[in-house]
């Protein structure tokens, strides 16, 4: 009986030192894998943005707690923060370990082979494989940083979609309804198509001036000195109307419609001439506003209603110390021309901008290991809810059944049960080689005609030909 | 004059090592790269000689053209307006009166703020939203004033910015130049019987000219180089495309090295002759004191 | 009488009237930087309601900035410093002696600050990481490689402007400091030195400030150790909204230093900036 009882004591130790080993395990596990490189620093560049913020301040931290290597962040402003990384990378000093890459640049890193092939290098050394770390726990949006054979080049850090935003306490005011009522002969609404998007912006300029407030219909991304207005019109705007890839056919090696692209056929054409005419319903800095601006107007309480990108929804629902119009917002997916979204559900096309990041390594990093400890050790599962609260962006499966995001969901409008449900219907940017290069190209092309110098046909059937010529010097061309 | 020339040399050669390796090395890299198609996201990788492709290739580039128009529209406008502004301010600061130094000390202050932060500030005082300067147009004047709008208006206040930014500058050379002139030539001008206007003209300029060409010398290396301030501004729309923001683009977000680094070298050569006949008109000055 | 009033009427006008069009910017700066992020959209108003001063607290507690400031302090001062000695040397040198191709050599040095800087700094990029490689260390993101580099700039113009100045100073006098047994070094110090000093003084006031000011090139050839506080106004510029309070609370900060050296030094730069103009 004695002898029971002790073996039963024994085997109850035995069990209780084994789950007080798991978790020494867990944290052993870090600093063996990394002992050899304890006291390597690794640096990478980043734009300083909330999620990278908290990657710096409060991850890397941890990090470095747990395995000795030290993690320097170089913030810049998002123009230089390509120029230097592709520096780098081009003349293979080494500089940075790990570099953030925005979705639309990963085609361009890919085709020049800058990118550690991060599934390949995990395979290749078991030792350092962690296995909290887990590849098909990330959403649908990590797809975007694979190659053909599903191989991961980025663990994504952030991801969002640009959204229709639009201020409820506007859009539910009784007295506001029935002037609209009354105007338009329907009920004042959310919009959900372009005539309505139209006569909203339309109205809510008019209702702004006649009360004299600081108020206009609809927010437009329209900076003339920034490539912001381009991409509105080539992510947003293009797309919602059925213009897809930038109306570039890769295969044709033409963006022109006689060559079989789509830049300078009708839909383009239709979808600018209704973006430029929304110019007079912005506010008066729209011409000067990047995505950035565009985020602090509607904060201001500036427009009724807008495209704004996802990153910007939760501050700006929540965070009182920045915006004038928290627990007011409400969200929606983008406006579309009809038969848009059915075409997206079935595969065929998208209704707007999958944007975000990741981090990815550059095969010139000269701390390889360390730096893939530190990939996985964000990627993991287990620091992405507080994360994802404190930055706004999510990148994996399950965070979305967080509790900590379910209440900040509520607070804006459902945001993120947008994202998981109608994600798919959103698309990251076409995948091409030359992505920085041709846009540019195109950029003067969209200012001008947001300056009025020329129509949206003229402008549209010129960018064409000049993306044409373009591809044609890069190599890709007919 | 002294003939030893070794220590001459010697005591100069400091200054020429960094210029050579820090100047003249990279001059001949781009003046390489100019004769090249490349840029880094092309089809096929690296450099291919074109000869002088790129040279072709740029004059018939409208971009490229426009911008230089911008450019010395922006430069000539700016100076001008900075050397008859700064002349007049140094000729009031000549004068003695109380309280003449915070005058100068307060005027100076524009000068060293950096030009990114001036930028900057300019950006908040002329965005609509924000800005006084377009809300107090409107409200007083009625106008509108959106620089993203009207490509002219961003020149201009590219232009203002940049009066705003160098006129100290030319008022301290210019004190610095009046302070430094005779009085007898003056004197004795005046009792020949010439008026003010005759006194500008005939003494106080000629003996200002070398410090005014300087000056404006300058100037005009700098303003042709201006990136940051208009960067942070206007973000080089199409009102202030200038040429340093043009191969600023065509450079970085391009990536095009090749044709950037033959514009570069264009502009450069286009400001160095400028430059040259300007010079010649300096020491051609000197000269003539001499002899 | 009346015509003095007149007269003092005018000129005081006058002045308050620049001085209001001098400070006006830089006081929006600073109503900007006593702002907090949601009243800066309010209707724009010059009067400053309250002081919220957490823009500047938030910067200058942040480790970050000091190192910032610390590296331009640092590279301006040496910059200004190595400026002024390879300067005097190369003036005196073309003052004195005579050298083949001596004016050629002065529009030469003088071109090097006319280049565009963009398409100048892949070849400097590449040098700095590459051509000047001793082991693990590199030129890049070091304090040293940016005091050397804007020498680049910086010289041309020092020297431009104390050739004028060295050029007035009579060879006699150094004639007779050698007659009295003086060495180079010793001419330099006692004759040239002296003479040349408000143009010395200006040439390093102006080169600190330029080197303090200078932004592309500290922002692509530094990384983090040597980053300057120019670059780090940059980064107030995001996509998820630029921190305008802030960046104009660091504006504000980083003028300091410079107005504070404008003010002390105010006599001598208008004495050191004749170019030599006319010979005294």
């Amino acid at each position: 009986m004695k002898k029971l009882f002790t073996i039963v004591l024994l085997i109850a130790f035995a069990l209780l030192a084994n789950m007080s080993l798991v978790s020494a395990d867990m944290h052993g596990w870090w600093a063996d894998a990394a002992a050899p490189y304890a006291g390597t620093t690794i640096r990478g560049v980043s734009e300083s943005t909330p999620p990278s913020n908290y990657v710096a301040d409060v991850l890397a931290a941890q990090f470095t707690e747990l395995t000795g290597i030290n993690v320097e962040f170089e913030t810049t402003s998002w123009d230089q923060m390509y120029s230097k990384a592709i520096n780098d990378m081009e003349a293979n000093t080494g500089i940075y370990d790990f570099v953030y890459i925005e979705q639309d640049i990963i085609y361009s890193y890919l085709a020049q082979d800058y990118l550690v092939n991060l599934t390949q290098f995990a395979a290749d050394n078991p030792d350092l494989a962690y296995e909290g770390y887990d590849e098909s726990a990330f959403t649908s949006f990590a797809d975007y940083f694979k190659n053909a054979d599903g191989d991961l080049f980025g663990v994504p850090m952030e991801a969002f979609v640009k959204v229709y935003l639009y201020r409820k306490d506007l859009f539910e005011d009784a007295d506001i309804m029935a002037a609209f009522e009354e105007e338009y002969g329907y009920p004042l609404a959310p919009a959900e198509s372009f005539d309505q998007y139209a006569d909203n912006a339309a109205f809510f300029t008019a209702y702004g001036e006649s009360m004299d407030m600081d108020l206009w219909g609809t927010t437009v991304q329209g900076s003339t000195g920034h490539p912001a207005s381009t991409y509105e019109f080539l992510e947003t705007i293009g797309p919602s109307f059925g213009l897809y890839n930038w109306g570039i056919n890769l295969d044709a090696g033409s963006a022109q419609s006689a060559n079989g692209g789509a830049l300078d056929g009708d839909t383009a054409v239709e979808a600018l001439t209704f973006w430029l005419s929304m110019l007079p319903f912005a506010p008066p800095e729209a011409t000067s506003s990047t995505w950035d601006e565009v985020a602090s107007s509607f904060a201001a309480g500036r427009a009724a209603q807008g495209w704004v990108y996802g990153e910007n929804a939760a501050w700006i629902a929540t965070d009182e110390s920045r915006s004038a119009v928290t627990g007011n917002v409400g969200v929606r997916l983008p406006v579309t021309a009809e038969g848009v979204i059915d075409a997206a559900a079935m595969g065929d096309g998208y209704i707007g901008y999958y944007d975000g990041g990741a981090f990815g390594v550059p095969h010139s990093s000269r701390n390889k290991e360390a730096t893939l400890l530190w990939l996985q050790f964000i990627g993991q599962e287990s620091v992405q809810a507080e994360w994802a609260a404190a930055g706004a962006r999510i990148t994996h499966t399950a965070t979305f059944d967080d509790p900590l995001i379910a209440e900040q969901d509520t607070k804006v409008d459902g945001y993120y049960t947008l994202l998981e449900e109608q994600g798919p219907l959103f698309a990251g940017a076409p995948p091409f080689p030359f992505h920085a290069q041709v846009r540019e190209v195109i950029d003067p092309f969209i200012q001008r005609a947001i300056l009025g110098e020329l129509s949206a046909a003229e402008a549209l059937s010129q960018a064409a030909v000049a993306v044409d010529e373009e591809l044609e010097r890069l190599g890709y061309g007919m | 004059m002294r003939n030893n020339s070794r220590i001459g040399w010697l005591l100069l050669s400091p200054t020429l090592l960094i210029l050579i390796v820090f100047g003249f090395l990279p001059f001949l890299y781009v003046l390489f790269v100019g004769f090249n198609e490349w840029n880094i996201f092309a089809a096929e990788e690296g450099l291919r000689f074109s000869g002088l492709d790129n040279y072709r290739r740029l004059v018939f580039d409208d971009d490229f053209t426009t911008s230089v128009q911008l450019t010395l529209k922006f430069a000539t406008f700016a100076i001008a307006s900075e050397v008859v502004l700064g002349f007049l301010l140094a000729q009031m600061l000549t004068r003695k009166f109380p309280g003449k130094s915070l005058f100068r000390i307060i005027h100076t202050f524009p000068l060293m703020v950096a030009p990114i932060a001036v930028g900057a500030i300019w950006r908040l005082l002329v965005i609509p939203g924000f800005g006084p300067v377009p809300f107090f147009l409107d409200r007083w004047f009625d106008i509108k004033y959106q620089i993203g709008s009207f490509p002219e208006q961003a020149l201009l206040t590219s232009i203002i910015m940049d009066v705003w930014h160098w006129t100290p500058f030319v008022t301290l050379t210019m004190l610095a130049g009046l302070s430094a002139i005779p009085r007898e030539p003056v004197e004795q001008a005046k009792v020949d019987g010439a008026n003010r206007l005759q006194v500008f003209w005939y003494v106080t300029l000629p003996f200002l000219r070398p410090v005014l060409l300087t000056t404006v010398f300058i100037r005009i290396m700098d303003a042709i180089r201006t990136v940051d301030e208009v960067w942070m501004l206007a973000g080089g729309g199409p009102g202030t495309r200038f040429t340093g923001i043009y191969i600023w683009r065509v450079v970085f977000p391009r990536t095009d090295y090749g044709y950037g680094s033959s514009i570069s070298l264009i502009t450069l050569y286009l400001t160095v002759v400028l430059c040259w006949l300007l010079f010649i008109a300096i020491s051609g000055r000197r000269k003539g004191e001499v002899e | 009488m009346r015509q003095r009033v007149w007269r003092f009427l005018l000129t005081y006008g006058f002045w308050v009237f620049m001085t209001a069009l001098t400070l006006i910017p830089i006081w929006w700066m600073f109503v900007v930087s006593m702002r907090s992020r949601v009243e800066l959209f309010s209707r724009p108003n010059l009067a400053i309601s309250r002081f919220f001063v957490e823009n500047y607290t938030n910067v200058l507690t942040d480790s970050t900035f000091q190192r910032y400031m610390t590296n331009s302090i640092v590279v301006s001062t040496c910059n200004a410093a190595l400026v002024m000695a390879l300067a005097l040397l190369a003036t005196y040198a073309l003052s004195r002696y005579k050298l083949a191709g001596r004016d050629n050599i002065f529009f030469w040095l003088i071109t090097n600050r006319m280049a565009p800087p963009a398409a100048f700094l892949l070849p400097l990029f590449i040098m700095f990481t590459r051509s000047f490689r001793i082991g693990d260390w590199t030129l890049f993101d070091t304090q040293l490689g940016l005091i050397l580099l804007y020498c680049v700039f910086n010289l041309p113009f020092a020297i431009w402007l104390l050739k004028g100045v060295v050029d007035g100073i009579p060879i006699e006098l150094d004639d007779a400091a050698m007659i009295d047994g003086a060495g180079l070094a010793g001419v330099l110090r006692h004759v040239v030195i002296p003479l040349a000093a408000p143009g010395l003084a200006v040439t390093g006031i102006l080169s600190w400030v330029f080197a303090w000011n200078e932004y592309l090139f500290a922002a692509n050839l530094t990384s983090v150790e040597a980053r300057t506080i120019t670059t780090g106004l940059a980064e107030f510029v995001t996509v998820t909204g630029t921190n305008w309070g802030e960046l104009a609370a660091m504006s504000m900060i980083t003028l300091i230093p410079s107005a504070i050296i404008v003010i002390v030094a105010q006599r001598y730069i208008v004495m050191g900036l004749t170019f030599g103009a006319v010979k005294e």
